[in-house]
Order: structure tokens, then C-alpha cells, then sequence
């Protein structure tokens, strides 16, 4: 009972969730300031920092946020929307399950990147191609969870709109969508993880701007402390997508606990 | 057998009935498809508050299922009263988590494409006279157990259907909130006086709240009895089992249920 009081303290549950990283932090600054560890490969977190700051005042940092965050964003956009559209139909409708239901499940298990030189084939190198990769990844994940939200909608709650004569609309609308919603976030939180993954594979390998080319270029000439920057970048943008996401759910579900 | 109470009726309380079943039954689909009604026969009084109860598993549910149209019977006809559709209250929590007690008492009239202002004051109204006022905007998991079997009856009452079936809407209840939630159940129901069906499995709840209590076999569940209750109205779950003649009623129902298991 205590421990759960304890925990709906928002802010208590950060600072206890600090203590672990800060305390890693700490222990990498004193490793690498008295040679514990090669400095060239392993910067200590405060020339790190000092290159974070250099990085965002030259503005060539943001620049590549921006372009990496347009890419993500519109790529989940593309893939979520179909996604969970056809995912709510399939979880309705066992006719139209069953037809797509193999073909999803078949695509599904091919590792997302490894369609890259296709697509590549297919849009040639440029942003198309780039949000088509974060679409596809992200347009399985939201398929599955809508559809599996869909089927597990509580029945006693589709008997009852029916009992009151709610038509199939009345009860999509009213039973499915808002049944669904919960399992449809949760997707979408794994779909961004998903997503950025993928956007930075792609920049790694097809691309001269971005986050994954910035991380890239800066492993490739040694430049390892920029190379932090890049990866701390990565994860602040990580990190917003995540909160945003949360926000939204928090926003558009005011209903659960 | 049903006819056992019905012949000694006045010829007043007979003149309506507000829903008639004929040799309903159910087979679930399949090959050896399990019976589960047997040639029911009901006749229920307009106005009246009839219990059905019945060993688990006897088909109570499935009979109420039947009459809201949610499940299609194998056979036999039923008439409800204007040929309208049964407001429905299911066992369990059957609340709309995402919906707040008041749009959830509303949610009835929604459908009926009323707009939403009449659906707010109805809403307001049924709440209050659950002691519901102060909760109006609170969802579900806000409220406690028998708060939100109140909501759910409330949502039956408001679409204001001739006839309301329930299905053990207090079962999960703990003892004090049960008789406390029966009492007001019983005052909303005799403020309007709609035909209610009620199933149950517990005796005295069948004692306290209705004018007639239909017993129903083990499965497949068919009609046994179906006895009146004799006493007057008001009543409360507290004062019915002082009224001369509960030791009788409770202990013929009793015996009905035990029969009906080992016939």
C-alpha cells in the first residue's frame, strides 16, 4: 500500500529513476577523465556536452533533427492511418481477416531493413523511399494491434449496444473504435520505437542528411564525441515522440485509470 | 405447470400480459449441439416485477438473451409488449468504461438519436434518484461496484421500455450493498411500474423484490412453477422475511431448485 502511494508520485518515480543513470554517468566522467577507458572511443560525458553545445549553436544539428523528425512523422502518419484502419476492418470482419490476415502475417517477419535496396529500386534514393521504409514498419505493427483490439472488444459491451438497437455504425463508433483505443496506443508506442529504428538504419546507409548520416559520417572520420552528440540526439527525439504519443493517449482518453 | 398460479388470478391482473412465450427452445448450433431451453412457457403480467430463478447453468441467461434478440431461438414464439425491444441489463460490469456515468445512462437514448439535452436531463434525473447526482461526469472506474450496477440499471430505465430485463444486475455485490441497491431498485421500479424480468439465483432476492417467481430446471432449463408472491407492497429485504408465510415461500422455492436439479 505504501509502495503504491509512493509511485503515484510522478515526481518521486523520476528522481528515483534518475538515481541509476546519473550515478552511470558519473562513474563514465571519473573513468574517463583518470584514463580508466580510451577517451577517443569513450569522450567523457562533459566533452560530450561541450560538443552538444557546439553542434546546436552552428545550427547543422537541428537542421538534421528537423529533417530525420519530417521523415518519422511522416512515415508513422502513412503507416499508422491504413494501418489501424484495415487493422479495425480485419478484426471485424472475419471475411476480411482471413484474406489479409496471411499475407500480413507472411510480410510481417521480414526484417524491415532488409527491403531497403528494393525500395530503394523501386522510389530510388531520396525522402520517398526513406518514409515508404518507416511507413511499412510502422503499417504492420499498427495493423496487428488494431486488429487484435478489434477482436477482443468485450462482447457484453457489443450485446448491450445491440440490446438498445444500436446499428452496426452505432456500435463501431460507439463500442469498437473507443474499445479499441487502449491496445491501438500501445501499438502505436511500439510502432515509433519501430519507426525511429528504422529511419536511422536508412540514413546509416541511404542518406546524406538526418540524425543516422549525422551519427554515420562522424563514426566514419573518428569523430566519436560528435558521434555521442548524434546518438544523445537520437534519444531526446526518442524520448519526445514517446511523451508526445503518451500525451495524446492521455489527451484523447481521459477514461482510463 | 405454469398454469398452476395463473388459474387462480383475478380476471383484472390477467387481462394484460406484457410478454408471452410459447414453447421456446434452444439448441446451440452444431453437431450433438447442447439443449439448453426446453419448451418454455411464460406468461409475464403487465406491470409486474416476475423472477426467474433456476439452478447455474439452467439457460437464465440465455432465456433473457433470447427475448433481448441478442440470441436466436431454435424454436417457439414470444411476444413482447408493441412488439418493442427489452432494455437489458447484463450480469457483470456492463458499464462503458469510456463513457461517463451520465453518457452511460444516456447511452439508450443516443441510439434513438434524442438530442442531447433530453439525454442529459433524463440521465440527471435517473441519476439523482440513485443518489448518482454527484458522480454524473465520473467513468466507471471512478465509481464503486454498486455504483456502477446503478448506472447500469439507470441505463436500462432511461430508454423507458415497456419491458426491462435483468440478469443478476446485483449478484457481484457484497450483502449490505445488495439490499441497499435492491431498496432503490425497488423504489425507481415502483415510481414507474414497468414490467421487469428478473433473474436471480437468490431466494430471498426473488422474495423481496417480485410479484412472481418462475423456478426453472436444471438444464435443459424448462418451466417448473411459477408461484406468487404473496405479500403486499412496500417492502424491504429486511421486513419480507417477517411477513407470515416466508418460512413457506422461501422453503417451496427451495424445494422447487432442489427438484429441479435431480429431475
Amino acid at each position: 500500500m505504501n509502495l503504491q502511494i509512493d509511485f503515484r508520485s510522478t515526481g518521486r518515480v523520476l528522481s528515483l529513476g534518475l538515481v541509476l543513470p546519473l550515478a552511470l554517468l558519473l562513474l563514465w566522467e571519473v573513468a574517463a577523465t583518470n584514463n580508466w577507458i580510451d577517451t577517443l572511443f569513450y569522450p567523457a560525458p562533459t566533452t560530450i556536452v561541450d560538443n552538444l553545445w557546439g553542434h546546436l549553436s552552428d545550427g547543422r544539428l537541428l537542421e538534421d533533427s528537423q529533417v530525420t523528425f519530417k521523415r518519422l512523422l511522416l512515415g508513422f502518419v502513412l503507416g499508422a492511418v491504413p494501418g489501424i484502419l484495415f487493422g479495425l476492418v480485419a478484426g471485424m470482419t472475419p471475411l476480411i481477416r482471413a484474406l489479409l490476415y496471411p499475407l500480413a502475417s507472411g510480410l510481417y517477419v521480414v526484417p524491415r531493413i532488409a527491403l531497403l535496396p528494393l525500395v530503394l529500386v523501386a522510389f530510388s534514393i531520396g525522402d520517398p523511399a526513406r518514409i515508404f521504409m518507416v511507413a511499412f514498419g510502422v503499417f504492420f505493427l499498427t495493423f496487428f494491434s488494431a486488429l487484435s483490439a478489434a477482436e477482443q472488444v468485450d462482447r457484453t459491451h457489443v450485446d448491450i449496444a445491440r440490446s438498445f438497437g444500436a446499428n452496426y455504425q452505432h456500435v463501431v463508433r460507439s463500442v469498437i473504435v473507443p474499445g479499441s483505443a487502449p491496445t491501438v496506443f500501445s501499438g502505436l508506442r511500439v510502432a515509433m520505437g519501430v519507426g525511429l529504428i528504422v529511419i536511422i538504419s536508412v540514413e546509416f546507409l541511404a542518406s546524406n542528411d538526418g540524425l543516422g548520416a549525422f551519427i554515420w559520417r562522424r563514426y566514419q572520420i573518428f569523430d566519436f564525441a560528435s558521434m555521442y552528440t548524434g546518438i544523445v540526439t537520437v534519444t531526446v527525439l526518442g524520448v519526445f515522440v514517446t511523451v508526445a504519443l503518451l500525451g495524446a493517449e492521455k489527451a484523447l482518453l481521459p477514461w482510463r485509470r | 405447470m405454469t398454469t398452476f398460479v395463473r388459474d387462480q388470478l383475478t380476471a383484472e391482473s390477467r387481462a394484460a400480459n406484457a410478454v408471452e412465450v410459447r414453447g421456446l427452445s434452444l439448441r446451440y448450433p452444431g453437431s450433438g449441439g447442447v439443449l439448453a431451453l426446453d419448451d418454455i412457457n411464460l406468461e409475464i403480467v403487465e406491470g409486474s416485477f416476475h423472477a426467474i430463478i433456476g439452478p447455474s447453468g439452467c439457460g437464465k441467461s440465455t432465456l433473457l438473451k433470447v427475448l433481448t434478440g441478442l440470441v436466436p431461438a431454435t424454436a417457439g414464439e414470444w411476444s413482447i409488449a408493441d412488439g418493442s425491444r427489452p432494455a437489458y441489463v447484463p450480469q457483470g460490469n456492463s458499464c462503458f468504461p469510456w463513457l461517463t456515468a451520465e453518457d452511460n445512462v444516456a447511452y439508450g437514448l443516443w441510439v434513438k438519436g434524442k438530442p442531447k439535452r433530453q439525454r442529459r436531463e433524463a440521465a440527471r434525473r435517473l441519476l439523482a434518484s440513485l443518489g448518482l447526482q454527484d458522480f454524473a461526469r465520473c467513468y466507471p472506474h471512478q465509481l464503486s461496484e454498486g455504483m456502477r450496477q446503478r448506472v447500469a440499471i439507470a441505463r436500462a430505465f432511461a430508454v423507458d421500455a415497456p419491458v426491462l430485463v435483468m440478469d443478476e444486475p446485483l449478484s457481484a455485490l457484497d450483502f449490505q450493498t445488495r439490499i441497499h441497491v435492491q431498496g432503490e431498485l425497488l423504489q425507481l421500479w415502483m415510481d414507474r411500474r414497468t414490467t421487469v424480468i428478473y433473474v436471480t439465483h437468490d431466494i430471498d432476492e426473488a422474495l423481496t423484490l417480485a410479484d412472481y417467481v418462475t423456478v426453472l430446471s436444471e438444464r435443459p432449463g424448462h418451466v417448473l412453477q411459477t408461484m406468487e408472491v404473496p405479500f403486499s407492497r412496500p417492502r424491504s429485504y429486511r421486513d419480507v422475511r417477517n411477513r407470515p408465510g416466508y418460512t413457506e415461500a422461501f422453503a417451496r422455492l427451495l424445494y422447487l431448485l432442489e427438484e429441479g436439479r435431480h429431475s
